[in-house]
């Protein structure tokens, strides 16, 4: 049993790292919505982007938390996440959305060790993560409409 | 004062999220640390011969492809880099091993905590592992028909 310690103490240490981490970015991120929110301003932009967001059947505000998922990472997305009401399908698509798009700044710099450039991986998975949403989309559609 | 409620409100379903996500993923990264310590990725190198084969990555690519899809990409990479040093892989083979990265990386993590949010863990792996591997054999392809057009 000792040779378990070592997992576990260091499993938790990591856990609680993290959890202090998701604390510190989602707080103020879902602050910042909440009071952009008040003014209205998320609902313009949300207002702006929705006829594209209704490719993905995501409402216009799943854009403020795809541009967050993108260029900050993936814990600032989750904070708009928790300020939104979302059904299955939609909370669903935009995960797998976020999933594979995220952290570019950082993620796209530690993936260039590998020989793929910086430009590449960032377009790579934004096509990729567009073309997820869409498919998605669809499938969900298909298989409800029929 | 209306801001002031507001903000209380926020901070307090923020926290309550928080507080869900805790739940599961204490117990999730000690599992992931569990596997790391009985070498779970050595262990089932031997089991992934044939995404391997489709990919035409080399039996070599195994630990670092395995590592980085189920421990994330810095770990992925840093074997990589490890792997490409002491020469066992081709500069083809760390492109591709790149390539799969980029898009799925760290699968237990991610799809636990974004399904604590409530989304589907099934499509949510099945979309991402899916996507890595079609854009990964595809980028293969391409990759040879111009090394062979070129030389």
């Amino acid at each position: 049993m000792s040779s378990l310690a070592e997992p576990v103490k260091r499993g938790l240490k990591k856990s609680l790292q993290l959890l202090l981490l998701l604390t510190k970015i989602i707080v103020p991120v879902s602050c910042l919505v909440a009071i952009l929110d008040h003014y209205g301003i998320i609902g313009s932009v949300a207002g702006f982007f929705s006829p594209a967001m209704a490719l993905f059947g995501l409402p216009g505000e799943a854009t403020i938390a795809l541009l967050l998922s993108f260029f900050v990472n993936f814990y600032a997305a989750l904070g708009v996440i928790t300020t939104m009401s979302l059904n299955s399908q939609q909370i669903t698509i935009l995960a797998v959305m976020i999933g594979i798009c995220h952290e570019l700044p950082i993620e796209t710099v530690v993936c260039s060790y590998t020989g793929l450039r910086i430009p590449v991986s960032a377009t790579l998975r934004l096509l990729t993560a567009l073309a997820a949403g869409l498919i998605l989309n669809l499938i969900y559609n298909l298989v409800q409409g029929g | 004062m209306e801001i002031v409620i507001l903000l209380a409100e926020t901070i307090a379903n923020t926290l309550l999220s928080i507080g869900r996500i805790a739940l599961l993923l204490i117990p999730v990264l000690i599992l992931i640390e569990i596997a790391r310590h009985y070498q779970f990725i050595e262990k089932i190198t031997g089991k992934v011969k044939g995404l391997l084969q489709f990919l035409s990555l080399p039996q070599e690519a195994a630990v670092p492809l395995l590592a980085g899809i189920f421990f994330g990409i810095v770990l992925g990479s840093a074997l990589i880099i490890e792997y490409a040093r002491e020469g066992y892989l081709k500069k083809r083979d760390l492109l591709l091993i790149g390539i799969f990265l980029s898009i799925s990386h760290s699968i237990v993590e991610d799809t636990f905590i974004l399904a604590v949010f409530g989304a589907n863990p099934f499509v949510l792996l099945a979309t991402r592992t899916i996507l890595a591997v079609i854009i990964t054999r595809i980028a293969a392809s391409l990759i040879d028909h111009f090394a062979i057009e070129k030389a």
